[in-house]
């Protein structure tokens, strides 16, 4: 397998079209924009720019339900548009991947630079209750890689899968060796046309709309959980580098940010949660090695509770709000928290 | 009387009743894509039916077909998606007003834009039947809704002058004019390209009573007497019915 000096947003492409991406449908948005550039030139994939982020997903729900692998990217206004057929997605049990590049927000924001602050919204942005695999690598190689791995869970699961990644990673140029021989996962239930099944939002049993049997709803939505969770089981990512020299201080940190970590890897234990949601249990037997967790992350504090949450004790948190990763802004903080 | 019952193939005849209200037109426009879909002989492995959210937005599930039941005004990008997708499968949308024209109104443009070829029937009762009775985007000027109570200060939305130049198709019938109703949804099957029937049916508990009609068929009646069928038109009068087939300006 050669190697091949690939952007960020071009391994998603590439990877995309591994797995075996049949139908793309987006609206243009930077930093998210350059994966339909790429993959417009690809014979076997139809892709459509569509008015607007709300269309394209429904049309890659659409896809998706006629039986063929389906995909979007966007960034976060777009993210934010998508959000109500997200959780319709889930309802209805739809497998399909969704790529969100984070630049800085809330609304318009600074549009090309990156942030980190749309981690909540992954798995609270719809309306009640849904539990979305979430994945964020933090490097070309691994956007490749875990593409390929949000395709698979997304058939595994039945449900849309997130793929985040932010304005440095996506933009990003790495020499990477883009691996053909990794497992895919193909549709295990029958592509529309071929029966008389019923695919609504509204809570139901199989086919039947379910609108007052609360029972009904209740059991719907553990088994979502449960399958959910079972998904997730199978792809377990995440990264821990133990500290060479004694220290009492794990790091915890994600995406971009993480690769400025690995700088600090000589004085503390680092931590790197991949798969995001639902959130790596490891955590909970690494954590009592370490007398202090730091956590960093590109917002005001997002992921910081959903750890603080699993283990039941106190983290020290870093906010790089978005806009710029800056070594010395962060060994200062890091400083100061020593 | 059509005595012929195999549309009744193309239904969930055991959930039958549907949700609808007594005197609702919805039941009557559901049975005619049934008898279009029986007239063509579409097979029901390869046909695929989308709503979006209202009263009309149930139909989807009582068809005897895979089905998708979409949030609310999405009917037409899950179709479209569905469409570009397995391009054999025949597409039919099925749903109200507010969705296709109000909530969804911006995917209708870009659907005619795109000349995807789906077939969409629209189920226009004039209001938001769902939600109590609201404006909608086919309410006439001056009516009284929950929202509008001193009277409609807009006008409604002329659906046909969207098609305008479109080389789509276009046809507007009632659930009076069942014969009719019945031609344009067959023709719009046939169409090669986007196809959009406006079916004019009633919603009394919501809006005819308010209106100070005593039933849904002193409602039929005004279709009667209002409507006059004209299908080799270009452009529709407000109290006519018929099949525009538009062309295109800008031939390639
Ligand atoms: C995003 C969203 N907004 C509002 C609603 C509430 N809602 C349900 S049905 C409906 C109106 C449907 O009107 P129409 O399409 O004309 O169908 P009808 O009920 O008249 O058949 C609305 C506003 C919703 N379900 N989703």
């Amino acid at each position: 397998m050669p190697k091949q000096l690939l952007q960020g947003n071009q391994a998603i492409a590439l990877a995309a079209e591994v797995a075996g991406l049949k139908f793309f449908a987006g609206y243009p948005i930077t930093p998210a924009s350059e994966i339909i550039h790429e993959l417009v030139n690809k014979k076997h994939i139809k892709t459509l720019q569509m008015e607007d982020e709300i269309a394209s997903i429904n049309a890659v729900m659409g896809a998706s339900l006629a039986g063929v692998k389906a995909m979007t990217a966007t960034s976060g206004p777009g993210f934010s548009l998508m959000q109500e057929s997200i959780g319709h997605a889930h309802m209805m049990e739809v497998p399909i991947v969704i790529v969100n590049v984070q630049r800085v927000g809330p609304s318009t924001g600074m549009p090309t630079l990156p942030a980190q602050g749309d981690v909540i919204q992954c798995i609270h942005g719809s309306h009640g209750d849904y539990f979305p695999i979430v994945f964020y690598p933090n490097s070309v190689a691994e956007l490749y890689q875990y593409t390929i791995a949000a395709f698979n869970a997304a058939e595994e699961s039945l449900s849309p899968v997130i793929l985040l990644s932010d304005g440095y990673i996506s933009h990003l140029y790495e020499t990477i060796t883009p691996h053909r021989d990794f497992e895919i996962k193909h549709r295990t239930s029958p592509p529309l046309g071929a029966s008389n099944r019923h695919f609504t939002g509204l809570s139901h049993e199989g086919s039947i709309p379910k609108t007052s049997d609360i029972d009904n709803y209740r059991r719907l939505i553990s088994r979502f959980q449960e399958k959910q969770q079972l998904t997730a089981q199978r792809y377990n990512y995440y990264e821990y580098l133990e500290c060479g020299k004694e220290t009492d201080i794990l790091l915890i940190s994600y995406g971009a940010l993480s690769r400025v970590a690995y700088y600090f890897k000589n004085d503390f234990s680092l931590y790197r949660p991949i798969r995001m949601f639902p959130v790596v249990e490891e955590i909970k037997i690494i954590a009592p090695k370490y007398k202090r967790i730091i956590m960093m992350e590109m917002n005001t504090g997002q992921y910081v509770r959903e750890i603080e949450r699993l283990l039941r004790r106190e983290i020290e948190f870093i906010p790089i709000l978005g806009g710029r990763i800056d070594l010395q802004e962060i060994k200062q903080k890091l400083r100061e928290e020593k | 009387m059509n005595q012929n019952t195999s549309f009744k193939r193309y239904l969930k005849m055991d959930l039958l009743p549907t949700p609808w209200c007594p005197g609702c037109g919805n039941g009557i426009v559901l049975k005619t894509i049934c008898q279009a879909f029986d007239e063509l002989n579409l097979p029901k492995n390869g046909t695929v039916v989308v709503s979006g959210i209202g009263c009309s937005g149930r139909s989807a599930g009582y068809f005897d077909l895979d089905s998708v039941h979409t949030a609310h005004g999405r009917a037409i990008p899950v179709a479209e998606g569905i469409k570009y997708a397995i391009d054999a499968l025949n597409v039919i949308v099925a749903s109200g007003d507010g969705d296709l024209l109000g909530i969804g109104g911006n995917h209708l443009l870009h659907a005619i834009r795109r000349n995807t070829n789906i077939t969409v029937v629209c189920y226009a009762n004039e209001t938001y039947g769902m939600t109590g009775g609201q404006v909608s985007p086919t309410t006439p000027h001056n009516i009284k809704t929950l929202t509008t109570p001193n009277g409609n200060p807009d006008y409604p939305l002329d659906v046909q002058f969207l098609f305008k130049h479109s080389g789509c198709y276009f046809a507007r019938s009632t659930v009076y004019h069942l014969n009719h109703l019945k031609k344009c949804i067959v023709e719009a099957l046939k169409f090669q390209g986007f196809s959009f029937v406006e079916a004019r049916t009633m919603c009394i508990v919501n809006y005819g009573r308010r209106l100070g009609y005593k039933n849904s068929n002193e409602m039929l009646l005004h279709y009667k007497e209002f409507y006059k069928i004209n299908d080799d038109a270009g452009e529709l009068a407000p109290n006519e019915i018929g099949i525009i087939k538009t062309n295109t300006l800008i031939k390639s």
